[in-house]
This record gives C-alpha cells, structure tokens and sequence, in this order.
C-alpha cells in the first residue's frame, strides 16, 4: 500500500489553545477519507496542515512520503486544496478563473489550458464559464472551485466541506465526481458534517474531538462496533 | 507565458473594474466641467461688473483721472445722476459692487495744499460667494493704485516743472537679486518664492494622491483574499510567495499611477478654468525661466530623473507597508483605520519645516522614506545630488526590508493567524 497521508503525534498550539492534539493517522492512496467532528474541534486546522499553509507545532505530515513543512514546495506540487466557503475572483468569468488558477498550479500554458478546458467540463457550467464569477450563485460557484481543485489531477485532494450550502441536485452531482475521480487513483481527505454524504462517499471514516481522535475505520465497521445502521448514531455517541 | 505576467493581469483584472473606470471617466468629466463653468461664471462676472465712477469735481485733475481709470482693465461706467447714495440705490446700477467717487473740492484742496481723499465703495451681498468679492476686492486696489499715481503724477509736474514725474515718483527703481548656492541672478524674489513652493508644496501633493491611492489598493487586495479565502488557494499552490507579492505591488503601481494621472490632468483642467491661466501653469513663470536656469533652480533631465526614482522609491516602500498591514487586517472594513499610521507617517514630513527641526525631530523625520522624496527635488535644485542618491539607497533599502518580512509573513502561519485590531474597531 502506498501511503498518500501520513499524520504522527500532530499538535498545532494557537497560544494556549491546542486546536490539534497528537493526532495520528495514515491514508492509503485512492481512498477517499473523510474527517469528521463536531464544530470548531481542529478539522479545518489539520486540512490546512496537510495544505501546507500552516505549520505544527509538533509531529509531522508526509504527503506521499514528504514532509509538510521541510519539503513544503515539493507537497504542493502533490495537493490540490478546497478551503471551506472558499471564493473566487468575482471580476473573472468562470474560464479565465479556470485557466489562471491552471496556470498557477500547472505553469506551463498548453497543459493549463487542457486541464482548464477539463475544468470546465467537471464543472457542469457550460456556456455560463463566460460570464463573470459575480453573477454564479452559491452552487454555481462552489461547482466551479470544486472543478478548479481536481482538474489539475492532483494525487492528493484535500476538501474541506465540499458540498456545504449545496442543494440536492449539485451536491450529488459533486459527490458523484469526487466518486469518479477516486475510481482513477486520486485520493481524497474531506471533511463534511453530512452524515448520508460520508457515508455514500468514504472508504474509512476518522472521527475527532477536541483535537484527538476518538475512532478511525470503515463506516460499515464503525456502524458494526456501535450495533446501530445509522452512522449519525455512532458519530453522537463516540462525541457526547 | 511568464507566471509573473499571469498573475499581475489578474491582479489589473480584480483591480481595475468598471466601476473604478467610470470613476476616472468622472473626475475628469467633473473637474472640466466644473472648472468650465467656474471659469465662464467669473469671466461673465468680470464682464458684468466693473467700477462706477461719480465725477463730482468735474476739473481738469478728475478728468485726468477719469482719463487713465478708463485705460485700466475694469470696465468703467460714469454715473452723473447725484451722490453715492443715489448711486447704490439706482436699479441700472444693481449689479455693480466697487464705486468710487471724486469728491467736490478735490483738485482746490490739492491746489492748496492740503490733503483730500478720493472715496472708494465695495458692496457686499449677503448670498456673495466664489470669487466674486476678491475679485472686486482686487479691482478696487488696482484703481486706487491708478488713481494715487495720476494724482501724485499732476500735482508734481504742477510743483516740479520740467522733471519727469515717473522718475520723480521712484527714482531709484528696485533691482531683485537671487543669491542660489553662490550663483546669483536678477529675477523678481515673488516669482523665485513661487517657483520653490510649487516644487515644495505641489508635488508632494500630487505625490501624495499615488502613494494613499495604491496603498489603499493594495492592503484591500490583500485583506479580500483573505476574507474571500482565495488567499488560502493561492498560498497552497507550487508558486513562489515572493511572486505573489510582487505581482500585488506591481498591479496595484500601475493601478495607481493611472488614477493619478487621471486625477492631476482633471485637476490641470480644473485650475484652468478658475485662474484662467490655460492649462499650463509653468507659462507663469516662463518669463522668470532664464533667470531661474541661471541660479540652477530649473531641473535638467538627469534631475528630473532622480526626482523621478526617488518618487517611485517612496510609491514602492507606501505599497511595502500597506502590503505588510493588509496582512494584519483583519478584514476589508479595517482598512480605513489600518491607513491611518501610514497617512499620518506620510504628512509628517509636509507640514514639519526639516531645516527648522531639532536633531531627534529630523532623524524621525529621515527614518520616514517619504520625506526623500519630498526633499528630492530641492536638492536637486540646490546641487546636493549625494543627498538624493543617499536619501534612494535608503528608500530602496526599505523597500526591500519591508518586501522580505512581506514575503516572510507570506511564508508562515501569520497570514492566516495574525489579527490587528484598533481599539473600538468593529
């Protein structure tokens, strides 16, 4: 197994706050894992972690066997990050945003413009990639930075609630490519508070409190270890 | 294509919208039209009202000065229907405000050698606003100047037969000179005055509307990234974070550069229209130019070009410093409190005279990278080339410090982390 993710003892300190606490956890390449937890308990932090954009305090994290914060530059060339409620560049039509953010991950014009062009079909928006990104509603805007975040084929995916605010319709549709995409070999590390959404994408599940983690394995698993079908019963009581 | 140049088109596309377009498109709009009709309303002003004389001595001497107040550039209009009183309540009258009045008696008192006065009148309306009462103000001075001279000029050809009353009058004429770092030349002292303030005054000014424009750009541009959490995409991409400053303060330069010249070319046209001088204020002192040239106080193309870099110093270290307190915002609506420090930072050094200053107030005031740009073109006039070169070494110095802790503070957690709020801010 090739280890895409690998977290040892990670600790991140804001003051005397420790938003993360010894958190320890590997992903294989191709899966699609999924961090859960109630508000405000270090998700967001440790998805930045692995994004790069911040550091730990201590222990570490190695992105097909680099390290986050030495070979920082090199993880980056590996990952593609979806900060949560993320926007984008209102003054932009949907394709120049495409194609900048291309440009800046991919640095070469011909390969920007294909993998843009890709974008463009992931993101469902059609003829409205010509229109300024101020016009896009909500769905329309995340549909697109969710198209902007894979359509550089990253080997790592990391998505920070990618369907929040999302109506049924794009928020399947999304699931649906992040669903395909993984059958291709990306691996992804989400977080998301809906539970049916984890579920129906989530090869294993790590569920965290307070900076720890309370339980790590597959959804049918964890449902087993609690005697419940229901994973929102196993989520309330590994948190309560 | 130059990852550089994608970056800084998108920062011109984020930056220049249309409505900071139409906004140019305005000012200038609105300073012509502005300064056209202030113009035409105080050229119809001019025109309209001029000074009313009342002849009551009807003599040879107040012919004489009827005769040279007629040469003058005011219009002139005669009243014969009576006194002042008369005068200032006769309707066809109404729209004159300076009078003035050659009481009876003047040229017998004269004669006789006793001192007599000539009345002027200036008539204020409640709702008189512009510059419409400095204008009668000055008309009014003017024509008792005339007056004075005709009078002064009767009574000596009377008493001094044969004496030419000009030379009688100043017979010896002031010659001005201009002492400029040992080169002297014979030019009016107003006019040298006039020259070093538009230098010392004007150009700061003009300086100042870049330097707040872009730096108020640019700490916007960075406080919405960070609000928008673009910010966060951008900083997890292979780029390099120095790139990602310097394509801001480059964008947000150009941006810059072209509000202001957007902004002094309505202002030209502005103050066109209300001095009525054209558009080219040097004209004035045009005629002083050679004198000027001779005491080394007109900028050759090796000056003007120092003026120039020590000026683009001071825009760079204004968008290194607002890049780094973009950083801090908290958000885009802590914006106007974070401009504050560098405002104040950047008037200091205007209203404080350095020549006067004591030791502790100069070396604050040479700590500002600002106030070498102010400087720079005085020096320049004055020859002290060394100071302007050391004054842009400091600048660039700066500039460069403020870069690395910008891209420093790219580089690690405070981008994100770091908070500044002013007390009572929202």
């Amino acid at each position: 197994m090739i280890k895409a993710l690998e977290l040892t003892d990670l600790v991140k300190k804001y003051k005397n706050f420790e938003a993360v606490a010894g958190l320890s956890l590997t992903v294989a390449e191709g899966e699609i894992f999924a961090l859960v937890g109630p508000n405000g308990v270090g998700k967001s932090t440790t998805l930045k972690m692995i994004a790069t954009i911040l550091t730990p305090t201590s222990g570490s994290v190695k992105v097909f066997g680099l390290d986050a914060s030495r070979d920082a530059h090199a993880v980056r060339e590996l990952i593609s990050y979806l900060p949560e409620e993320a926007g984008a560049y209102k003054n932009l039509t949907g394709r120049e945003y495409l194609e900048f953010m291309a440009m800046v991950f991919l640095k070469d014009k011909a390969r920007a413009l294909a993998a843009a062009g890709e974008g463009g079909l992931l993101s469902g928006l059609g003829p409205r990639l010509g229109d300024k990104i101020k016009t896009y509603s909500k769905g329309m805007a995340r549909k697109l930075l969710l198209a902007r975040a894979v359509m550089i084929k990253p080997r790592l995916a990391i998505l920070d609630e990618p369907t929040t605010g999302l109506d049924i319709v794009n928020g399947y549709e999304i699931r649906k490519t992040i669903k395909a995409l993984a059958a291709g070999g990306m691996t992804f590390v989400i977080s998301s508070h809906n539970m049916g959404e984890i579920e129906y994408l989530s090869d294993r599940i790590a569920v965290i409190n307070n900076g720890r983690l309370l339980a790590c394995d597959t959804p049918a698993a964890l449902k087993a270890r609690f005697a419940t079908d229901d994973l929102e019963e196993v989520f309330i009581k590994l948190t309560q | 294509m130059n990852i550089f140049f994608v970056l800084l088109k998108k920062e011109i596309k984020e930056l220049l919208t249309r409505q900071l377009l139409l906004t140019i498109v305005a000012t200038l709009l609105v300073f012509q039209l502005i300064g056209g009709l202030v113009g035409s309303h105080n050229k119809a002003s001019a025109a309209r009202s001029g000074i009313v004389l009342l002849d009551l001595d009807r003599t040879a001497l107040s012919g004489r000065v009827t005769k040279a107040l007629g040469g003058g550039k005011a219009k002139l209009t005669l009243y014969a229907g009576g006194g002042i009183e008369t005068a200032l309540a006769a309707p066809e009258l109404g729209a004159e405000n300076s009078f003035m009045v050659i009481p009876a008696g003047l040229e017998g008192e004269l004669k006789a050698g006793r001192p007599a006065s000539v009345e002027f009148y200036s008539r204020f309306k409640k709702n008189a606003s512009g510059l419409g009462p400095a204008m009668s103000a000055s008309r009014i001075r003017r024509a008792a100047q005339a007056a004075s001279a005709e009078i002064s000029a009767w009574l000596l050809e009377r008493n001094a037969p044969g004496l030419a009353p000009a030379f009688l009058m100043d017979p010896a004429p002031a010659r001005e000179f201009a002492v400029v770092d040992g080169r002297t030349a014979e030019v009016s002292l107003a006019q040298v005055i006039g020259f070093i303030q538009s230098q010392t005054f004007f150009f700061p000014v003009a300086v100042f509307f870049i330097v707040i424009l872009s730096a108020q750009m640019i700490m916007t541009a960075v406080a919405s990234e960070k609000e928008n959490k673009t910010l966060e995409t951008l900083l997890s991409s292979p780029l390099d974070r120095r790139l990602l400053v310097m394509s801001k303060l480059a964008a947000a330069s150009l941006i810059a550069a072209l509000l202001s010249g957007a902004y002094m070319l309505g202002m030209r046209s502005f103050m066109a229209g209300v001095t009525g001088l054209g558009a080219d204020p040097s004209v004035a002192v045009a005629a002083a130019g050679p004198a000027l040239a001779k005491l080394g106080l007109m900028l050759t193309t090796s000056g003007y070009l120092l003026v120039g870099l020590s000026v683009l110093f001071c825009i760079l270290c204004a968008l290194s410093i607002a890049f780094i307190l973009g950083i801090m915002a908290e958000d885009v609506k802590s914006i106007q409190a974070m401009m504050t420090p560098l405002m104040l930072a950047y008037l200091m050094p205007i209203f404080i005279d350095l020549s006067t200053a004591h030791t502790g107030l100069k070396v604050l005031l040479y700590a500002i990278p600002f106030t070498h740009a102010f400087m720079a073109p005085q020096n320049v006039m004055m020859g002290n080339y060394s100071q302007v070169l050391w004054g842009i070494a400091y600048q660039a110095a700066v500039f460069a410090a403020c870069v690395t802790i910008a891209a420093r503070l790219f580089s690690g957690d405070a981008l994100l982390t770091m908070r500044f709020r002013f007390p009572g801010s929202r």
